[in-house]
Parts: structure tokens; sequence; C-alpha cells
């Protein structure tokens, strides 16, 4: 869309001065968005416009490097990236475009190093921290991710789903202790929805079904409000009588399966 | 072990498998398959296919909860869970990852003969392009005489067939009249339980 209308504009020299001074930006957005299209070309024309009229800008220079990436020319990119941030350090553009080429390359581990550099300079940003905490779980990292939900819950506690995924986390990682806190933490993404959560609703069962099976043969103490566990398996059989009716016969077996 | 596995799909789960990918390009994806074994006991035959995940499939609480759903749904019907598909985050990566192999590993416990697929991009390019090719766009693992996945029917022992010669042709048609946004998975459902993992609307 950008790409289209932008570009008639552009290419239109009445149109292109009404715009006064907004045609820089114009060429920008253009010039971006048309790398996103694999226009290489009209990237090219676009950055080459913009070099003229703002000779050593870092904001052209920015451009210069993403259109080294869109060429696929990565080492190159890299090294525009890596010298734009020792200008200027806080750019966070440019640390994300570098996070985001590292993953497009596969390199999982420099996408790591990268993002957490970033968020050495930028704590604040909960984006960045939710994809290193979900490119974690693709490695199969679970500590490590555990850690950055736990920055998440810290600073945003009311937010239902890092609660959640916390919780998911601490179930893969297994073990008596992070069982019992995956509990803990379904319990309050329930708390936070409302009771809507149905992955959660899951989760205490799957929780209390795994920690029931580690705890066998130990004092009833060990067993932790049972009625937990049956007030969630209610909720679902009521969600699913209501609006997956077909599907509550399944649900009520799996749910019996996992009753010990 | 004498010789190796005869895999056989119906043209419904492969569709389905698919046309999952399909929609969400971006993402790594996974599915399981249902079937039995045929035959002499050296035929599997993968009738169904379930798809599983689009985000962060490397948590175990909802892959545990599908696969307890799936395994109770498909038991009366005296189909069990043979095997395990997978479609890689990027087009250009044509490894088994870890993940993968862990849930192909749990799979294999309980039936040694599972088949993994992996989904094959350049050959879904080629077929969206040209439409020609009548094999399936997916490689088979096994692990059924090595102690690690390995890709079948190199040496000719062990390959994936799909049942329906003309799959890939109703394969491009979906395609081309964007059957594949309506396909449900069950990440779709544990958001939205009305969603049904079963697509039971997809192949009317």
């Amino acid at each position: 869309m950008v790409l289209k209308h932008g570009l008639s504009i552009l290419n239109d020299s009445k149109k292109r001065s009404a715009l006064g001074p907004e045609e820089w930006t114009l060429y920008e957005q253009v010039a971006v968005a048309a790398m996103d299209c694999q226009s290489i070309d009209v990237a090219k024309d676009c950055i080459k416009v913009l070099q003229r009229k703002f000779p050593g800008s870092k904001r052209v220079g920015r451009l210069e490097a993403m259109l080294l990436e869109a060429r696929g020319l990565w080492s190159e990119a890299e090294n525009a990236y890596s010298s734009l941030l020792e200008e200027n350090p806080f750019d966070q553009v440019v640390h994300k475009r570098r996070v985001a080429m590292a993953k497009a390359q596969g390199n999982t581990s420099a996408a790591i190093d990268w993002l957490n550099k970033y968020l050495d300079l930028f704590m604040a940003d909960h984006e960045a921290w939710r994809e290193l905490a979900e490119i974690y779980i693709s490695l199969q990292m679970y500590k490590q991710s555990a850690f950055c939900y736990e920055e998440l819950i810290l600073s945003q506690p009311t937010v239902p789903l890092y609660h959640l995924s916390y919780a998911d986390v601490l179930y893969t990682l297994g073990g008596l202790e992070n069982l019992q806190t995956a509990k803990k933490y379904y319990a309050s993404t329930i708390d936070l929805t409302g009771g809507k959560s149905t992955r959660a609703l899951f989760g205490i069962c799957l929780c209390t079904s795994a920690i029931g099976q580690l705890t066998k043969g130990r004092n009833k103490e060990d067993k932790e409000s049972p009625e937990l566990q049956s007030l969630s398996a209610m909720a679902l059989e009521k969600d699913y009588k209501q609006r997956a009716p077909s599907r509550l016969s399944v649900l009520s077996s799996a749910l019996r399966s996992l009753k010990i | 072990m004498g010789g190796e596995s005869n895999y056989e799909i119906h043209q419904n789960a492969y569709i389905k498998l698919i046309l999952h990918a399909l929609k969400h390009k971006t993402s790594s994806v996974n599915g399981v398959l249902l079937g039995r074994i045929s035959g002499n006991g050296d035929n599997v035959e993968i009738v169904e296919s379930v798809p599983l995940f689009h985000s962060q499939i490397g948590l175990l609480p909802p892959l545990e909860i599908s696969l307890i759903m799936i395994e109770e749904y498909y038991a009366d019907k005296g189909l069990s869970i043979v095997g395990y598909f997978h479609a890689n985050e990027r087009s250009d990566d044509f490894e088994v990852g870890n993940v993968a192999k862990n849930i192909g590993d749990h799979i294999y416990k309980y039936f040694p003969q599972a088949a993994l697929l992996l989904m094959d991009n350049k050959k879904l390019e080629a077929l969206l392009k040209e439409g020609k090719d009548r094999s399936p766009v997916m490689q088979l693992y096994t692990k059924e005489s090595s102690r690690s996945w390995k890709l079948a029917g190199a040496d000719a022992s062990g390959s994936l067939k799909i049942k329906e010669p003309s799959a890939n042709i109703v394969l491009l048609d979906y395609v081309s009249s964007g059957k594949w946004k309506d396909i449900v998975d069950f990440d779709d459902h544990l958001d939205d339980i009305s969603k049904d993992w079963l697509n039971p609307e997809l192949f009317k």
C-alpha cells in the first residue's frame, strides 16, 4: 500500500512539491516499504535521493544498512549496524534490526546475544523480554526463559499472559518444586482472567496429576488443595458444555485420565 | 530388524498438515498423525492428522493436553498416534530440530514404527509454482533401525506415499481457494474452545 501510493506521489513532481518537507519522510517510508516487498531497486532510488539531500545523515545511514540487509549481504549489514551503534548506542531501531537479522539467518545464539545487549540498555522493553523468553523456549533453555518471565511479572504483575507462560515453562522444567510453583501461577492466571483462561484451568489439572504422581505414597499433607483441581475440572466441563458440546465427552474422559 | 515399514498417508490427513503450515508461514508448526498398522505388520497407514500448534511449540502443557484428548477421541475409531509432523520456522531450514526430535521420541516410546514428517519447503514451493509433482512434499524420518532419526527412502527402504494419487492437485485447489485460512489447530482451540480442532467443515 505505502509502496504503491507513495511511489505514485513521488513520481508526480506536482504532488511531490505539494508535500513540502514531508516529501523526505515519504521517501523514507517508501524505501522501507520497498525493502519489505523486496523491491530493491525502488528502495535504492529513494535512498539515493535522501543521500543527496542529507549527506552524512545517520538516519539515512540506517536505511543504507537496511538495504544491505534486504539484499542478503548479511556481514556487510552487520558491520554497518555495528558502526551505527558505536556512534549512537541508544538507537533502538538498529538494535532490533540486528536481532531480527540474526534470527532470519537462523543464528539464534547471536540473536540472544544482541537481545541481551539491548536489554542491558532498555530494561523496560517488555516486548524484548518476551521475545527473548520465546527464543529460549524454542531452544529448550527453559531456565533462562523462566528468568525472563520473572522479570516481566515483576515489572507488570497484572498481565495474565506472563503468569500463564511462566507456569507453562515451570511445568515443562518439571520437578516437584517447579510443579508446585507452576500450579500457583496457573491459579493467579485464573484469578487475573476472572476464570476465563482455558489453558490455566487445564494447567491446574496437569499439575495436580503430576504432583500426585511424584508424591504417591507420601504423607497426605503434601497433597495441597485437591479442591482446586475439581473446581478447574468443573469449570472446564461447564465451559465445554456451553461452547463446545460436541467435544464434551472427549474432555470428560481426558479429565478422568488425569485423576489419580 | 528386516525390511523397514512403508508409510501411506491419506489425502485429507496430508492436506490438513500442509494447509496448517501455509496458514502460519513464519512460525514453526506441528501436528500429530493418527493411523494403524496394516498388511503384514510392516505397513503404517496414516489415516488422520490433527494440527497442533503454531506458537511456542516447545512447551509441554498444551502438548500433553492435546495428545490426551486426541488419543481419547480416536481410540474409539481404532486409530492411535503413529507419528508427528513438523514444519520449521524458516523455509530454508531443512533440519529436524530438538523439539521435533523430543516429541518424536515420546511417540516412538509407544509406537516404535513412528513416522516423523518434516515439511519440505523446496518441494512445496516447486509444487505451488509448477503443480506437477505427485509425491508428498514432506520428508520421512524414522527411528526403527537406528538410534537416531534417519531420513528414509534414500536407499529405497521405507517410503512415504500418498494414498490418493491426485492429492497434490486437490491440495493446489485448496491453496488457490484460500482454504488454509479456515484451518483450526489446538492453539486456536485452547484460545477459544468453540473452534473445533477436528476441522469438521474443512472438506465439505
